[in-house]
């Protein structure tokens, strides 16, 4: 990496036009958003922190949130830790681009169309269901297991794979087809098997796209509703779900909770970005020293 | 001139190899497969593997709907709009991110990052205001401008990575030989950074074409995306219908993809070291 | 850490841009438009279609049934353009964000919207009337309203509960009806009594979409009618103590079913569409819903089986209006009327009525239409699982104000699924 003076104007210059961009549209839109929250509880006489120890006193609230938390986490470790094996054997076993292309396929679909085709192979009366009926495992659709609509949010963490994993084959690809190998000569001439050359050729090549990669995923699924709304059972309901029902409800009463709830669990991505974009940012600066 | 270092070499294990494309089969491919014959199905009960009745019906119905061309066009104009406002956006962010350290750099990843980390809904609010004050709602640019939003920092991101694992070694020795920065761009950068731009190409065409709140809201209605056609249909419970409308969704890109390529394959004839995805 | 301190610096720039912001001219420009208003609703009916020939006009609807959006297109858009000159173009829109965009144009004081005529009801109408976001009172004013349409009925003076005051016009009206396989259900429940029989005797073959859905909450006021005669409701008013003490048997006979329901009341279906996907593939033997017609285009597309049939339970079966509105910006008023006034002509309407179009019910009075017409409406066979007017007319009760839906989804948390 090159580090130049600091008056330099280059990187200004590069960065500047997506800057301009992302200041006018979204730094824009969340201070009218924040401008308006203001302005309503300064006409109302009311304090914002009302709405949010309503929502806190909210049934299914706290409970929605753990499985928000839950389901999130273990959606975006599992397609990391997934897609990442995956993309490894892709690149050393499977180099025909065909097959690389069949793993994107699900890249093509819409979350909510994919929710859709959960429940047409997933749910009790699917197509998996029937699979294990015409083999006489099971007689009656109540007797399948419940993957779709369970209380652990089984069905929208698979849902999510399904979708995320290519996307974790996408952010990491690159970095195997960029790798230099050669260390992986001198690995292997040390005498280290498969997990001393993934430990110390591929992962510090990979870590940082999937810290970013894994903060991006964790982040969407904690804010997306369409699979969880589809998915999920009445309750607990993710936390999505209820700002989205609030919000788009017929009755507008519930928009300053939809808003507050908005806002916490952007608070809560943020930590959670700041925490891992923290721990790689001390990795990167040791790793940079090291050298 | 690109020389890729060797692929590691593999004992053999035909079993693991098998496994895996066993594994890509069944679990991305085969909802496929059911898809497909969903959108030709009349009445598929419970316990069979194949539709009771075969029938165009869905198709049929789907044709009939005057919207559908019309909606097909306008979206492949708005995601290539999109896509190319991605690249010109994201690359030299990109490599602004990737091969300088300056003053400030923490607050613009951060500024970067923010879109993916906001609730979409909360962001259209506020935007939606100032589109209408500037009058960009309800136009097709302005559809344009709010689908760079959720896309622009993924671009950012592939090529930030694509431009770190390069390294400046390339551009310094081509500035070396006296070459401007619009022929290192097109002569060094551009060849070397073809797969990425092929993934930054679809997926910021793949998430503008699923875009249905922010298309509603800011394209008011005048600007009607197959989303836009696409998204009421949830609320039928014709699973027919809806199935054929997923295989059109899924093959937009797919032509998108398709036209990209053979419009890369006319304008640039890079060394020749593009592996296809 | 630098990047936390960014992150926190840029919610202080949020903060300072977002005091910035704000601004008020909307009040001025409001006047002018009333102004406007009031000359074309002054203006004789003659002269409103003339200002409305050769314009265009954009009616902003939910697009998910393809037999609805088959009648626009198909019928009512070249009619317009024949009749009246008028450029019908129907834009699928679901209710929400069409709200959502009108809310934001009047926060923004936008004058000149791109929408003529609303599709809504309920709650939806009730917001756009507290936030002043609908055209002038205009419905008096259309001749087929005059002509045609009962102006006493509870039914097209209130929506909701919420008095309509002129502000949308009726289009269509439903009335609420249980469907069931009639291959698997030779009777069916006549009362919410029999109906729990049938449900312990069937285990896992019932459920109802939860409350938060518009068809879920239906169902829970029905049984509320069954706990509260309507006619109490009603003149009571919404009363949240008078509530808690009478509607305890509501709740009961929910806890006394649950272990019996689909899933064993672990989960209820989000919405109506998943509740109709589990009937279509035979988990559940009964679905419901508004639209006394609706299952006979699914019976035809094959998605529901032939055998369904349809039947109402003691205390009857609510019924509600849907409404077309004219949203307060509108670029073409005059345009608007009209097309809304064809919408209620007879022809219009029985087109609408026919089972192979959309089957949904005419608001029009048929005692007030001429001997050829009345023939015509009663030639029309609505189809065989939709029940006989007679019957769907003696069970009919009204809705009761938006208040109730609310109150029902809170309180169904805590008594049925207990959420702490």
């Amino acid at each position: 990496m090159r580090s130049l003076g600091l008056n330099n104007h280059k990187p200004y210059l590069l960065v500047l036009p997506a800057l301009i961009f992302f200041s006018l549209f979204v730094l824009y839109g969340i201070g009218t958003v924040f401008a308006e929250s203001l302005n309503l509880s300064l006409n109302t006489g009311s304090s914002i922190v009302k709405y949010y120890i309503e929502l806190a006193e909210k049934p299914g609230f706290w409970s929605g949130l753990i499985l928000s938390l839950q389901v999130s986490a273990a959606a975006t470790l599992l397609s990391i830790i997934i897609g990442v094996y995956l993309a490894r054997q892709f690149y050393r076993r499977v180099p025909d681009s065909i097959w690389h292309a069949l793993a994107w396929l699900p890249m093509l679909i819409p979350h909510f169309a994919a929710g859709y085709l959960a429940v047409l192979l997933l749910s009790q009366s699917g197509w998996f269901s029937g699979l294990l009926a015409q083999v006489t495992l099971i007689q009656e659709t109540s007797r399948f297991p419940v993957l779709v609509n369970d209380k652990n949010g089984l069905g929208i963490i698979v849902t999510y794979l399904w979708k995320e994993i290519p996307f974790v084959l996408l952010m990491s690809m690159p970095v195997y087809r960029r790798m230099d190998w050669r260390y992986e000569d001198v690995v292997r001439t040390l005498g280290g098997g498969q997990w001393q050359v993934f430990k110390t050729v591929e992962w510090p090549a990979l870590l940082p796209v999937l810290v970013e990669t894994g903060i991006i995923l964790f982040a969407f699924i904690f804010s997306a509703f369409e699979l969880p709304y589809l998915l999920g059972v009445t309750y607990p309901k993710m936390i999505s779900v209820m700002a989205y029902q609030w919000f788009y409800e017929g009755s507008w009463s519930n928009r300053p909770l939809a808003m507050a709830l908005m806002t916490v669990s952007t608070v809560m991505v943020l930590i959670v970005a700041v925490v891992l974009l923290g721990l790689i940012q001390g990795k990167r600066y040791r790793m940079m020293r090291g050298r | 001139m690109f020389v890729s270092p060797a692929r590691p070499e593999q004992q053999e294990k035909p079993i693991l190899t098998n496994g895996i494309k066993i594994f890509v089969l069944l679990f991305f491919c085969l909802p496929f497969a059911i898809l497909l014959l969903q959108s030709f199905s009349a009445g598929w009960q419970w316990p069979r593997l194949l539709p009771g009745t075969f029938s165009w019906r869905a198709w049929q119905s789907l044709s009939r709907e005057p919207r559908m061309i019309p909606a097909i066009s306008i979206t492949l104009l708005i995601g290539l709009a999109v896509s190319l406002i991605n690249l010109i956006l994201g690359i030299p962010a990109g490599k602004g991110l990737a091969h300088y350290r300056f003053r400030g750099k923490s607050l613009v990843e951060a500024v970067f990052l923010l879109p993916l980390l906001i609730p979409t809904l909360a962001v259209v609010m506020g935007i939606h205001i100032f589109m209408i004050r500037v009058g960009l709602t309800n136009t097709v640019w302005g559809v344009i401008l709010v689908h760079v939003i959720p896309t622009l920092p993924y671009t950012i991101r592939i090529f930030r990575h694509a431009f770190e694992n390069l390294g400046s070694k390339w551009e310094e020795q081509a500035a070396t030989l006296g070459a401007s920065q619009l022929t290192i761009y097109r002569t060094v950068w551009l060849p070397l950074l073809i797969p990425s731009i092929h993934s930054a190409l679809m997926l910021s065409f793949v998430i503008s074409l699923s875009q249905y709140a922010l298309t509603a809201i800011i394209g008011g209605g005048n600007v009607v995306t197959l989303a836009m056609v696409y998204f009421p249909y949830f609320q039928s419970s014709n699973r027919s219908v809806l199935a054929c409308f997923t295989v059109i969704f899924a093959l937009l890109p797919l032509s998108f993809y398709l036209l990209m390529y053979s419009l890369y394959k006319l304008f640039i004839r890079g060394p020749g070291h593009y592996r296809g995805c | 850490m630098k990047k936390l301190v960014s992150v926190i610096l840029l919610f202080f720039l949020i903060f300072w841009v977002a005091g910035c912001g704000g601004s008020n001219e909307e009040a001025a420009q409001e006047q002018v438009t009333a102004g406007q208003a009031e000359n074309i609703l002054q203006k004789e009916w003659a002269e409103i279609e003339k200002l409305a020939q050769g314009t265009e006009i954009r009616m902003f609807m939910w697009g998910g049934d393809e037999n609805i959006n088959r009648y626009m297109d198909e019928w009512v858009a070249p009619q317009m353009k024949e009749k009246y000159g008028l450029t019908f173009t129907r834009v699928p829109m679901d209710a929400p964000e069409f709200m959502q965009k009108l809310l934001a144009e009047k926060k923004a004081g936008s004058q000149k919207g791109n929408m003529d005529i609303l599709w809504i009801n309920g709650e939806n109408f009730k917001n756009a009337k507290t936030n002043d976001l609908l055209y002038q009172p205009f419905v008096e004013t259309l001749p087929n309203y005059q002509q045609y349409v009962n102006q006493q009925s509870k039914n097209i003076t209130t929506d909701f509960g919420v008095p309509v005051e002129d502000l949308e016009a009726p289009w269509g009206k439903v009335q609420f009806v249980f469907l069931y396989d009639s291959a698997k259900i030779p009777d069916p429940p006549k009362n919410f009594a029999e109906l729990a029989v049938w449900v312990k005797a069937n285990p896992g073959k019932f459920t109802y979409p939860e409350p938060a859905d518009f068809t879920g909450n239906a169902f829970l006021r029905h049984l509320l009618y069954d706990a509260v005669a309507v006619d109490k409701l009603l003149s009571t008013g919404f009363d949240e103590s008078f509530l808690e003490e009478n509607a305890r048997p509501m709740w009961d006979y929910l806890n006394s079913i649950k272990a019996d329901l689909w899933r064993g009341g672990e989960t209820y279906p989000q919405s109506l569409t998943q509740l109709d996907q589990l009937y279509s593939q035979g988990e559940v033997y009964i679905t419901m819903g508004y639209n006394e017609g609706r299952a006979e285009p699914l019976i035809k597309q094959g998605v529901f089986p032939e055998t369904t049939k349809s039947f109402v339970m003691e205390p009857g079966s609510i019924g509600n209006t849907h409404f077309l509105a004219i949203p307060y910006n509108t670029p073409n008023p005059a345009g608007a009327m009209v097309a809304i006034n064809f919408l209620l002509s007879p022809e219009a309407q029985l087109e609408k009525l026919d089972p192979a179009v959309w089957g949904d019910n005419t608001v029009l009075d048929i005692q007030k239409l001429s001997e050829e017409q009345k023939n015509e409406f009663a030639k029309l066979d609505r189809g065989a699982s939709v029940l006989p007017e007679e019957v769907l007319q003696k069970a009919l009760v009204p809705e009761v104000g938006p208040e109730y839906v609310d109150w029902i989804k809170e309180k169904w948390m805590h008594e049925v699924i207990g959420a702490e």
